[in-house]
């Protein structure tokens, strides 16, 4: 069959077409303004967690964490997870249950790649909130900026190495997020099994305790599941508790959810007339 | 040839489950399952350029069957081949090549004008920019959408949506298109404009579009080949007239008003109106008699509505 699609491999289309898919998803999402505000709320979890450590800690430090350290941690702990969240579960098991996946399915650009490109394009909006949020928050805790020999200025290769570190933490989220968007093509409850694992990875993220904090055998182990890779790691590198290794695990979390994601894909999508195709 | 069919065949396991609270905790532990052959071992080939219609009863297959062309469903059996591709395979010289159009599900972006989704679709589709240009222009003039290309999915009408699925569908100018019910829940003016539209399109590009739909106007004005499928086989392939000869051959001869003489004849009275059913070879003598006795009569030779047609076509496949 002769058409543009026929005369180009996929990933050449893929290419050019990332500034419309790029351009096309800002304006779904300032279409979904009311959404922002679900964002918000959203953003304020580690606040919340800052107050109780912050109150936890008052009479003294825990396990080194005053409350500065607190502040500091719950502050990059919010940056990293609003620059890391995604919705893909909802949305896939929402187009597999609807069968609003069809549509999708016959355009030659994969129906996630494009879902990873409307969560990019998210991420500036999500700075609208973000800036605003962390400048309040400084304010009220200005030693999160502050150090005992001065300003608090992580070195210069773990803030060269935060950025890698988010974009690898993003990416493991939007896998994870996608693994069990796909169970959708099995169950009916593939958003109640990923809220079951919401409340374990808030434990071994570092979203709701700081990785320290936790019994050291528990945190031994809990260092190198895909739950610290996906939020904790960039915050520890700014602060100093990971390193490169904890980065290279991250990456090979990547390649392994990959490949366990395209197996699933492919086996899913022979299943997918059976639901509602 | 575009399309071959072989032995097509699927079947759904669907879970049976129990009535009630204790069912739905049964099929929990012991999930029972019961296969459903939606489609029984098809074949037809299809050529270039042609215009096909699917027709059959609701849950007949025959949605089924398109969405196995178009490779959103994976066969349990048989195999099928659409312009030399494995659909299932979806490979993307595939994908550009055909459109599927659901007139019960959209692809447009519900909160944003069609323009967005027609650029998305532009851009997915590697369309060249000026080529883009020119079919877009084509498209909006031949469905009269101009006015609404600004205004967001969600505030059009459905007539007006499925115009704009259309033009999303057809951007990168397929060469088979495949149309499920395109133009269910339209008021009769709408349907029509869609019918021209197909039709033209067909005649501009010679692509191959096959139709399925529950409206028999669609299927008179569009596609002059039928495959009728019925519980999941086919059962008919071949033109709507010689369908339509076999099942219903008699005529109506309807004499408006008329003396009550008429029923010497063998006329009865329907509706105020005589009416007689004959056989095609009957048709002109009688017609004869009953203009030599009252020559001032207005009388009509009527073939039995489609939908009869079709209705007693799928009673006469349960006896």
């Amino acid at each position: 069959m002769t058409s543009g699609a026929s005369t180009r491999g996929e990933w050449a289309i893929l290419w050019r077409a990332i500034p419309t898919l790029w351009r096309v998803a800002v304006a779904g999402i300032v279409a979904y303004r009311a959404e922002m505000v679900i964002w918000i709320l959203s953003a304020t979890l580690p606040l919340v967690m800052l107050a109780l450590w912050d109150a936890a800690s008052a009479a003294g430090p825990l396990s080194g964490f005053g409350q500065a350290e607190f502040a500091r941690y719950f502050a990059i702990t919010m940056v990293v997870r609003q620059l890391t969240g995604s919705w893909v579960v909802w949305e896939l098991n929402q187009a597999v249950r609807s069968g609003s996946l069809s549509p999708q399915l016959l355009r030659p650009v994969h129906p996630l790649v494009y879902n990873f490109f409307e969560t990019l394009a998210a991420i500036p909006w999500r700075l609208v909130v973000l800036v605003p949020l962390l400048g309040a928050l400084v304010a009220w805790r200005p030693e999160i900026l502050i150090v005992a020999d001065g300003w608090f200025v992580p070195e210069g290769w773990r803030m060269a190495l935060f950025l890698p570190s988010v974009a690898l933490a993003f990416a493991v989220a939007w896998l994870v997020q996608a693994l069990f968007g796909m169970l959708a093509f099995w169950f009916e409850e593939a958003v109640g099994v990923f809220s079951v694992h919401f409340a374990i990875w808030s434990f071994f993220s570092g979203y709701i305790v700081p990785m320290a904090l936790l019994p050291p055998a528990v945190a031994g182990a809990a260092r190198w599941l895909p739950f610290y890779a996906s939020l904790g790691v960039p915050v520890d590198v700014l602060l100093g508790t990971a390193g490169p290794v904890e980065v290279w695990a991250q990456l090979g979390w990547v390649v392994a959810l990959a490949v366990v994601g395209r197996v699933m894909w492919a086996r899913g999508i022979r299943r997918y007339g059976a639901v509602g195709a | 040839m575009i399309i071959s069919v072989s032995g097509l065949s699927k079947t759904y396991r669907v879970p049976i489950k129990g009535e009630g609270l204790a069912g739905s905790f049964r099929s929990l532990w012991n999930r029972q399952y019961r296969d459903v052959e939606a489609v029984k071992e098809i074949s037809f080939a299809i050529q270039g350029g042609e215009r096909v219609g699917f027709l059959g009863p609701n849950g007949a297959g025959k949605t089924t069957t398109l969405k196995m062309l178009s490779g959103l469903l994976f066969p349990t059996a048989g195999t099928v081949s659409v312009g030399g591709f494995r659909p299932q395979d979806r490979a993307v010289a595939f994908l550009g090549g055909i459109t599927l159009v659901m007139g019960q599900k959209q692809q447009l972006l519900w909160d944003l004008p069609p323009q967005e989704s027609f650029a998305l679709n532009r851009a997915m589709y590697g369309v060249p920019q000026a080529e883009y240009r020119r079919t877009l222009d084509q498209l909006v003039a031949m469905l009269r959408i101009e006015p609404i290309l600004q205004k967001p999915v969600r505030n059009l009408s459905l007539g007006e949506r499925m115009k704009c699925e259309l033009v999303a569908a057809l951007l990168h100018r397929p060469r088979v298109l495949f149309l499920d019910e395109p133009t269910i829940g339209l008021d009769v003016e709408m349907q029509g404009q869609v019918r021209r539209f197909i039709q033209e399109y067909n005649r501009d590009t010679g692509a191959t579009v096959i139709l399925t739909s529950h409206y028999m106007q669609d299927i008179a004005a569009l596609t002059p080949r039928l495959l009728v499928i019925d519980k999941g086989s086919l059962r008919y392939d071949g033109g709507l007239a010689a369908l339509a000869e076999r099942v219903a051959p008699e005529r109506r001869i309807v004499v408006k008003g008329g003396p009550a003489e008429l029923s010497q004849l063998g006329f009865v009275v329907v509706g105020g109106d005589h009416v007689a059913t004959v056989t095609p070879e009957q048709t002109n003598q009688r017609l004869a008699a009953v203009l030599g006795r009252w020559p001032m009569v207005e009388i009509a030779v009527e073939s039995p509505p489609l939908e009869e047609v079709m209705a007693r076509y799928f009673k006469e496949g349960t006896t």
